[in-house]
């Protein structure tokens, strides 16, 4: 499949993207024809499960495909550039793989992006004619910029073996070329998203004052911000998932010790840039916040409360995956099995963590139960609130860290002669932090809310990153030219560790859906917050059962569109090498 | 009926207990889970017990950590999967597998729909929601006030403060103590007359969670200033609005406050 020349990769991938737009554009211009003129107020209707639902199914999986192609090439680039400056063939090859991932997934965005192009206009005309009235020139520069970037991207993937050797400079520079593109489209879109929630550069009526305004709004930066981490680790949870689909589906050792190595690349890669979301996600939510304090309430502790709840219930069952994953690989690693003790210990803070973070402060109550609890549960009307729920957010990402660390260190001895000093000092730091947070979480209860979120939780979360650091730090010093017991067993994993990585990466999308759902119902009845009214029949929020049951269907097919991506590259595979070229 | 779960905990316990000396995965599996359920339950001996969605959101995600825990090691695995096998495919089970599979698992099944499909009188559960999002303005008796981002006005009168808590403590005492009250606790005289109870202003998670905007919204406006998007509310709180001026709410805000010393969050 690589066997195709740079060149003609490039009409390739001009002739794909043309196709979709014409298709895109002519289906529009057609449909408007052959369809009723819209509403009075500007609507079309969508047969059987009306516009909203279909907009929300297509919108959210050009977001999913999206997020994809965007986030892998991140760290697909950044491991190539390692690879090159440190002459190592296995980082290239796994860059190489999730390049040609991502190459495949834009054809498969491209297609589900002319569907949401079709659409849109088609079913909201009054709404996209607004849109485009006042961001219309974002549009254009987004169709350049996504011809650009698809032609980085096919010149990028159809070069990679030529421009080996002395042109490798060059070709890690071309892949930081496509992430600017991506960056862009990123930037553009999330424009077009904060302007719908938290609009401004126009008047009261929606006229244009000023464009820019428009762009800059509260939400653009710390969403982009939120979207280009959130992609990140969406991105390499989906190459975690190939790499553990691959494995199961592996026909010899070989192959099933690299696809481990690159589950476990990805999964870590993962879960490391998940440390940085809840960081840029409290942003996001002081941002709102400023823009409108009832829109802020509302997406916090009104009737979205309970998703908040669904999301603790997920990222919960992400970090059990990912410590399971950790402790499983324990198996693999010569001398991991000194480390199993302390594993249960492990196991406990986790399982109390997750036990806090998911308590409900709104909860669904029988009448009886109403009248025996009263207006809060005494026990848990104090586990619910965010002084305690942060506090086991970080305990729980530090017990993470630890199960990653002890993974780390397992299969090696050190050889400095201030050992016994460094594991004391991180005991110092482990249990210091810990005990440091919990205090923190104590205190935050006899303070104003203000001082809590403002001081408290920030202070919590930067000692937790403050000890992480230091822990890296210290375990490089104290690891150098550490003794090594044995190498990795890679491959030799049960088959059960790659469903745990398939589970995190199907966690993560049903949790993007809801939370997408979530950031997209914070507008309620507008179309565009407080300018322009959504006045169709849809204009409610559904039941949270009824999203998540719309949230689980695209789940299901978006896994379905990944399942023929995976299908696909492997069938190609085994094209080229019975054509005799290697992919 | 509450005293039999400190039993069902020691049970567990025992389970436990005796499943680690015999080292058998399987029924530690099952001992820890009714050790679990078992002190859930048993916090209603203590205080209110905890309601039945809390309970079902514990146990799955006990049932689920749990299985990841003892699937770490493969032989703990194995351990923990055989008498399942056993039961379902050993020739000499034949007996235990008729039992459990052909007659205990349907019955169970058939108890389980027979709870869901029974007569029953009860209202359906309701999602609670305890802070709605706040309007962002009002009609008070026909004058429009802001409530986003609205202050309390008597706070920059430091002169008169003491004034004016005292009269917020006698407004108080003419209108709120009723239902929420002597102690600002939730526990008037007339409390158990509602359901779901009037909330308390002591404590870090009703008021002190809320900016004093959100309080005087709520004490002007009542049930009928509810959004509509978040129903059902279950409230009983009048709309003071056609009893009290807007300076009186203020009064009886700034002593909610004071009296139970949180303050408003900003």
């Amino acid at each position: 499949m690589a066997d195709v020349s740079p060149s003609k990769s490039l009409i390739k991938g001009v002739i794909k993207l043309t196709l979709f737009l014409g298709i895109g554009f002519a289906v529009l211009f057609i449909l408007n024809k052959v369809l009723a003129a819209p509403t009075e107020d500007g609507y079309r209707f969508f047969p059987v499960i009306g516009s909203r639902v279909w907009v929300w199914v297509i919108a959210q999986l050009h977001l999913n495909f999206a997020a994809f192609v965007l986030g892998v090439p991140i760290f697909a680039v950044s491991m190539e550039f390692i690879g090159w400056r440190r002459n190592d063939e296995r980082l290239d090859r796994i860059a190489y793989d999730f390049t040609k991932l991502f190459t495949l997934a834009y054809t498969l965005t491209a297609a589900v992006g002319t569907i949401l192009l079709i659409s849109l206009p088609v079913l909201y005309p009054k709404f996209i004619d607004h849109l485009m009235k006042i961001l219309g020139p974002t549009w254009w520069v987004y169709v350049v910029v996504m011809y650009v970037e698809t032609l980085v991207c096919y010149y990028y993937f159809y070069s990679w073996k030529q421009m080996k050797g002395n042109k490798k400079g060059k070709h890690v520079a071309l892949g930081g070329l496509l992430n600017i593109m991506g960056m862009t489209m990123l930037l553009i879109t999330s424009a077009w998203v904060g302007y719908m929630t938290t609009p401004g550069g126009v008047s009261d009526t929606g006229e244009l004052i000023n464009r820019w305004h428009a762009i800059k709004t509260y939400m653009w930066i710390p969403l982009s911000l939120h979207r280009l981490v959130a992609n990140v680790v969406f991105g390499a949870g989906i190459a975690a998932a190939y790499a553990a689909y691959r494995f199961i589906t592996a026909e010899n050792d070989e192959q099933r010790a690299y696809y481990d190595w690159m589950g476990y690349t990805s999964a870590m890669i993962s879960i490391g840039f998940s440390l940085i979301l809840p960081g840029v996600g409290y942003m996001l939510g002081v941002e709102i916040y400023t823009f409108n304090e009832q829109m802020g309430i509302q997406l916090m502790g009104g009737f979205f409360a309970w998703l908040w709840v669904m999301q603790a219930i997920l990222i919960g069952a992400i970090l059990m995956f990912v410590n399971y994953y950790l402790w499983i690989s324990l198996n693999k690693m010569p001398g991991g099995e000194r480390y199993f003790k302390y594993v249960k210990f492990l196991f406990i803070v986790n399982l109390l963590s997750y036990a806090v973070w998911l308590t409900p402060h709104s909860i669904a109550l029988s009448l009886e139960e109403a009248r025996r609890m009263g207006a809060y549960h005494p026990v848990l009307g104090s586990l619910g609130v965010m002084a305690s729920k942060n506090t086991a957010v970080v305990v729980s990402y530090m017990a993470t860290f630890l199960s990653f660390t002890i993974f780390k260190i397992s299969n090696k001895e050190p050889v400095v002669s201030w050992a016994k000093l460094g594991h004391a000092i991180r005991a110092f730091v482990i249990v210091g932090s810990t005990v440091a947070a919990i205090a923190i979480g104590i205190y935050s209860y006899m303070v104003t809310s203000a001082v809590r979120v403002k001081i408290l939780s920030p202070i919590q979360f930067g000692i937790f990153f403050l000890s992480i650091i230091i822990l890296f730090v210290l375990d490089s010093m104290m690891y150098k030219g550490a003794k090594i017991i044995g190498e990795p067993k890679w491959g030799k994993m049960p088959e059960r560790s790659q469903y745990a990585l398939i589970g995190i990466t199907v966690t993560f999308t049903w949790l993007m859906a809801m939370m997408g759902y979530m950031r997209s119902g914070g507008r309620q009845f507008w179309h565009v917050y407080g300018i322009m009214k959504d006045t169709s029949p849809d204009a409610y929020l559904p039941t949270h059962g009824y999203a998540a049951v719309v949230s689980s269907i695209v789940t299901v097919i978006f896994f379905a569109l990944i399942g023929l991506l995976f299908w696909s590259i492997m069938k190609l595979e085994k094209a080229s090498e019975k054509g005799g070229a290697k992919t | 009926m509450m005293k039999i779960y400190p039993i069902i905990a020691a049970i567990g316990l025992l389970i436990t207990v005796i499943s680690v000396l015999k080292k058998s995965p399987f029924f530690n599996f099952i001992g820890l889970l009714t050790l679990i359920y078992g002190l859930l339950k048993s916090v209603g001996i203590i205080t209110a017990p905890f309601p039945a969605q809390v309970m079902t959101m514990y146990m799955c995600m006990s049932v689920f950590s749990l299985f990841i825990y003892f699937s770490i090691q493969e032989s703990t695995f194995d351990a923990l999967l055989e008498p399942m096998r056993a039961v379902l495919a050993d020739d000499n089970k034949r007996i235990l597998r008729v039992l459990i599979v052909f007659i205990a698992l349907p019955l169970f099944a058939g108890y389980l729909t027979f709870d869901k499909v029974k007569p029953n009188y009860e209202p359906p559960v309701s999602a609670r929601i305890v802070h709605p999002e706040p309007v962002s303005s009002i009609e008070f008796r026909g004058k429009p006030i802001t409530i986003i981002g609205l202050e309390n006005p008597l706070r920059k009168d430091a002169p008169n403060m003491a004034k004016n808590l005292e009269a917020g403590k006698k407004i108080y005492y003419q209108n709120c103590f009723y239902c929420h009250g002597d102690d600002l606790d939730g526990r008037g005289h007339l409390a158990l007359g509602f359901n779901p109870v009037p909330p308390p202003f002591r404590g870090t998670d009703t008021i002190a969670q809320l900016p004093e905007s959100f309080v005087f919204w709520r004490i002007a406006k009542g049930w009928r200033g509810l959004p509509a998007g978040s129903t059902p509310w279950n409230s009983a709180m009048p709309s003071f609005e056609d009893f009290l001026t807007e300076d009186e709410i203020w009064q009886v805000t700034l002593f909610i406050y004071e009296a139970t010393g949180n303050k408003p969050r900003s």
